[in-house]
């Protein structure tokens, strides 16, 4: 027993004291963590997200403060205030100088967003003032046409079409509100909408709370896919291990010494990642349900089976890690763990199905209540354990534990 | 010259025979960019998404269906239960569902669709708008004309993406080149037993540089192709500058590699922090996602990476997007400048035995 | 010298294909005593330790070991013997103190680590890692590990291959400390210096087979009455060479190295300088000395131990 647990310190401690281990163990997820957290956590949310913009009010000849071109362009000009202290605006507003010809600064802008400089470019045409009130028309409700103003965005850019959209937001919404003004809109008499979502909690769930559980078992994955075949070949080819063959140690205690150890090891990094995302990033979820800590459990025992399916199947140490390196991005990415994967092509499809991430990913994050479970229990359960046994028969098979003599 | 010509020879031979290290350079992105393809193909395009509709019984319908009819082009799928669906947003056979009883517009949304919500919910704020306005009479008084000024008509999220993934083969190639072959030939000692005869050592820098570049440009020419044949991707793509461009960045990643190897104390640590230093470069580069959407300090950070500037050269010379002429050349030059000037440093300092 | 028989080995066999690795290796060793098997590479002398450690399968032959018959290493014996192996590694990242512990953990009676450390001179490397050990201490690290069970036998695998001279020296002497405490020393080597230093039993073996065998001043005396005379001698045309035959028994040239055997020292010395006179050349490292183990074996097998 002793020894079983001493094995098992050795793993830990190798490990941490490897640093290169360390890296792609600890360093790597967390840093994925905090990336992507911050970059989609921002999407839609206000105070992170800045976009450069150009806007020539071209109605200047007739510019009246009361007016409907002044009115758009203070609208853009509070935009491009901070909403709050310390916070980017939305926007950065590029106008004009005095006395510079708008024409002059028309090219040079639309140039800029052709390369990718700006986002987008609002011109606000001549007599603009007068087309909204011709548009508005004698009567209302009339075929008038409404003034239009022309927003100029680059498709190769997706800031390019994020930010026409919010524009057109914007637009939209001083629409109403000259509409309002003109009497034509009653805004208190407009429809109410609600917003109603659907899924295990009443409210949207946050970037990452859906990431956590992701991130979580990259961690392990790597872990296993890398950190397995890399201890046992490496020791095996250094002759490591034939030190430990030539005393009393025997096999078995020393794969349960190492399988402890590689436990172990999952269990620092969830707890590390955990801690990151619950008290840093603000992740609400809570692993502390059965399933979700059986799942976990699954998922570390799972991977680590399919280290040794690679360490056995490898003939020297770099052949193993060439073999991790192929596997390792086709499985984390066709798996759902990042990306939705409905609707690929048959023949990746049938790898997301063959894949025992795809089905702990899916089952995790339904244990902890950021999805709905597309797979059944029996599948979350039965496909991994199908991988655990038939690593085990390989390994038990063709694992070598000596080099040839 | 015969040194070089001989290194020349022998490089290849090794690359060519060294069956794992052929796979990774050429065959191994293309897996990489295949998946890619296929998983990030529909991602934030709306036009793709489908809308359920249920309309309370007695509710007036017309106003509503008059305003969906312009609803570009979302597809309508209409429900004779609420209950149905609402399953059918769960199970995700549609986006998202709008339903209205004659006095509210309640919006549906699957609450785990985490990253798709955001673009579903522009779609249905301006329902809402239209609808609205629609129902008092009123017709708005300003209204959008977008115009694209973009270089080419491009298909989609990935046809942007593409060059920027370019772009970081060449990094990696480039930065393996150094912190990867040959510190590992620095480690293996098979370096001390050239540097003990006549080689110079530019020789053998110059032969891993041309090697490297062959790979460069069929790896890049391959992706092309396969961009274009299989994912129907549209390039417009300005041969010379190309060829211009992968030269002075494959050499100017080499001296980048340089930096590394000289800094770092162990050969075989420089691959391990090159690796990791590609990753995050990889990230905060602006290749998957605009730099727009990342906070101010890694906004910073992306401007200082050369892979931002490589990728924005790379989708110029690919023709997805424009850039001065002075900018460009001043990306390439520079990649050039740093190789003529750590290649020397190279020369003396790396290509050295290893005595610890 | 208690002659209480540790190990016996009868008739070992170890084949592969063809070739005969072990053919028909039998001998004794017992406590107190430093055994040891002498050969030049490729001789056997590791296939058959590996077989008496456990990690090699013989084809046929018996083992007895501490009184009992076996026909292979059991996890019994394993916990009564030590083995330092020809080649292995440790942990890069663990401390010599951890392996130390990790290795004492896997027998049922360690001895404290503070002991072994000191036994191997290593005391004041405990805290340090062990890719910072030069190959002397790493040798020395994988001594404290084969004795960290306090074993009655221990097998020494080409213990000192590789190592500086001083460093050899001090393994010799960690050696002779063991075989001091009454412990049954069975090691290989294809030094000839190390098997006349150490060995109590020397086994010359070639071609998988034990083709001499006794103490090593026995094996010398057996070998002959005769006295060896060397020295250095640069360019020596054919000729000349050929007149020295007169002079003695016999004689072999090793590049610039001569040696001659006689019977008859003073004869053999008188005409020896009356030919380098006549050749005019110079008897550099002038030698005159008993037959050692080299001689031994070249006169068994016609080539030296050491290619």
């Amino acid at each position: 027993m002793k020894e079983v647990l001493l094995l098992a310190l050795t793993h830990v401690v190798t490990a941490i004291r490897e640093r290169v281990t360390l890296f792609w163990f600890l360093v790597f997820p967390v840093f994925m963590l905090v990336l992507l957290s911050l970059i989609f956590g921002q999407i839609g949310q206000e105070g992170e997200i800045h976009f450069d913009i150009a806007l020539i009010d071209r109605d200047a000849g007739g510019s009246d403060p009361a007016g409907f071109a002044s009115m758009i362009v203070s609208v853009f000009e509070g935009l491009a205030k901070p909403q709050a202290a310390g916070q980017e605006p939305l926007f950065t507003v590029h106008r004009p100088d005095q006395g510079e010809d708008p024409e002059a600064f028309l090219d040079r802008e639309l140039t800029a967003l052709r390369r990718g400089r700006l986002a987008a470019v609002v011109v606000i045409p001549p007599d603009f003032d007068a087309a909204v009130l011709r548009g508005m028309g004698p009567s209302p409700g009339g075929d008038a046409e409404p003034a239009k103003l022309h927003v100029y965005m680059s498709r190769t850019s997706v800031a390019s079409g994020m930010a026409a959209e919010i524009i057109g937001q914007v637009l939209s919404e001083i629409d109403r509100e000259i509409l309002a003004r003109s009497g034509r809109f009653d805004p208190t008499a407009g429809v109410r909408t609600e917003t109603v979502w659907l899924g295990q909690s009443d409210e949207e769930t946050s970037y990452v709370d859906f990431l956590l559980p992701g991130i979580v078992l990259m961690g392990f994955f790597t872990t296993g896919l890398f950190g397995v075949p890399g201890a046992i070949l490496f020791n095996r080819d250094r002759k490591v291990l034939r030190r430990y063959w030539v005393t009393p140690l025997s096999v078995p205690r020393f794969l349960a010494g190492f399988s402890l150890g590689h436990l172990a090891l999952c269990a620092l990094q969830f707890t590390i990642l955990f801690l990151l995302g619950r008290y840093a990033l603000g992740a609400t979820i809570s692993f502390a349900r059965p399933e979700a800590f059986l799942t976990l459990l699954l998922a570390a025992v799972t991977f680590m089976a399919f280290g040794f399916l690679i360490a056995s199947l490898a003939r020297t140490a770099n052949a193993g890690m060439a073999t991790a390196n192929v596997l390792n991005m086709p499985m984390m990415f066709l798996s759902g763990m990042f990306f939705p994967v409905a609707g690929l092509p048959t023949f990746l499809m049938a790898i997301v199905y063959a894949n025992p991430v795809s089905y702990l990913v899916n089952g995790l994050r339904t244990s902890v209540g950021v999805e709905s479970g597309s797979f059944s229990s029996g599948l979350v359960i039965g496909v991994p354990l199908g991988w655990i046994a038939l690593s085990v028969l390989v390994a038990a098979r063709k694992l070598k534990w000596d080099v040839e003599r | 010259m015969t040194a070089f010509r001989a290194l020349l020879a022998s490089e290849a031979r090794i690359l060519l025979r060294d069956r794992m290290a052929l796979f990774f350079t050429l065959i191994f992105p293309l897996i990489f960019i295949l998946i890619f393809g296929f998983l990030m193909g529909d991602i934030g395009d709306v036009s793709q998404s489908t809308m359920g509709v249920f309309v309370a019984a007695g509710a007036d319908r017309d106003l509503l269906d008059r305003t969906l009819s312009t609803a570009g082009s979302t597809a309508i799928e209409r429900f004779e239960s609420l209950d149905a669906m609402q399953e059918a947003v769960t199970d995700r056979r549609i986006d998202f569902a709008l339903s209205w009883d004659g006095s509210a517009l309640r919006y549906f949304y699957d609450a785990n669709r985490v990253q798709e919500n955001y673009a579903f919910q522009q779609v249905a704020a301006g329902l809402a708008t239209d609808f609205d306005l629609r129902r008092q009479g009123a017709t708005p008084a300003i209204s959008v004309e977008p115009t694209d000024v973009g270089e080419i008509a491009t298909t989609g999220w990935f046809n942007l993406v593409l060059p920027g993934i370019l772009a970081f083969s060449v990094l990696s190639s480039g930065l393996f080149a150094v912190s990867g072959h040959l510190t590992a030939m620095k480690e293996r000692k098979i370096l001390d037993r050239l540097i003990v005869t006549p080689m110079a050592p530019v020789a053998l820098l110059a032969a891993i540089a041309v090697v490297r570049l062959v790979v460069v440009y069929v790896s890049t020419l391959i992706t092309l192709l396969v961009g274009v044949l299989v994912f129907g991707l549209r390039y417009d793509v300005s041969w010379l500058r190309f060829a211009v461009f992968v030269a002075c960045a494959t050499v100017g990643t080499m001296g980048i590699g340089t930096i590394i190897a000289l800094l770092v104390r162990r050969p075989s640590s420089a691959s391990n922090i090159a690796n990791a230093l590609a990753m995050v470069m990889m990230f905060l580069a602006g290749i998957y996602f605009p730099v727009e959407f990342m906070p101010r300090f890694l906004r910073a950070i992306s401007e200082g990476l050369p892979l931002t500037h490589m990728a924005n050269a790379m989708r110029y010379v690919t023709g997805v997007m424009d850039m001065a002429d002075t900018e460009f050349w001043a990306i390439t030059f520079s990649l050039l400048g740093i190789a003529v000037v750590l290649f020397p440093v190279l020369a003396r300092y790396v290509v050295r035995p290893l005595r610890r | 010298m208690d002659d209480r028989v540790l190990l016996r080995v009868i008739d070992l066999v170890k084949h592969y294909g063809d070739v005969r690795a072990v053919d028909g290796v039998s001998f004794e060793a017992w406590s107190a005593s430093v055994f040891t098997l002498l050969g030049p590479n490729g001789a056997g002398k590791t296939t058959t330790l590996e077989i008496l450690e456990g990690i090699r399968e013989p084809d046929s032959g018996e083992i007895e070991v501490f009184g009992v018959r076996l026909k292979r290493i059991t996890r019994a014996v394993k916990e009564r013997m030590g083995v330092l192996l020809q080649d292995g590694g440790f942990e890069p990242y663990l401390k010599v103190r951890e392996i130390l512990r990790l290795f004492a953990s896997f027998f049922e009676n360690p001895v404290p680590i503070d002991e072994v450390l000191s036994q191997v001179a290593l005391t004041d490397k405990a805290g340090s890692l062990v890719r910072t050990l030069s190959g002397g201490q790493k040798q020395r690290l994988a001594v404290g590990a084969a004795l960290i069970n306090d074993p009655k036998l221990v097998f020494l695998d080409e213990p000192t291959t590789g190592l500086d001279p001083q460093a050899r020296r001090n393994m010799w002497s960690v050696i002779e400390g063991l075989k001091d405490r009454g412990k049954t020393l069975i090691l290989t080597t294809h030094y000839m210096e190390e098997a006349e230093a150490l060995a109590d039993w020397v086994c010359i073996m070639d071609h998988g087979e034990i083709i001499a065998q006794g103490t090593p001043r026995k094996l010398t005396q057996d070998f002959g009455e005769e006295t060896m005379i060397e020295f250095r001698g640069d360019d020596l045309p054919p000729e000349a060479l050929e007149r020295l035959r007169a002079c003695c028994k016999d004689y072999r040239v090793d590049g610039a190295a001569i040696t001659m055997e006689t019977e008859d020292l003073p004869t053999t010395m008188e005409s020896l300088f009356a030919w380098s006179r006549e050749q005019g050349v110079r008897l550099r490292n002038l030698i005159v000395r008993q037959p050692n183990l080299e001689d031994v074996f070249l006169s068994l097998t016609g080539r030296r131990l050491r290619e």
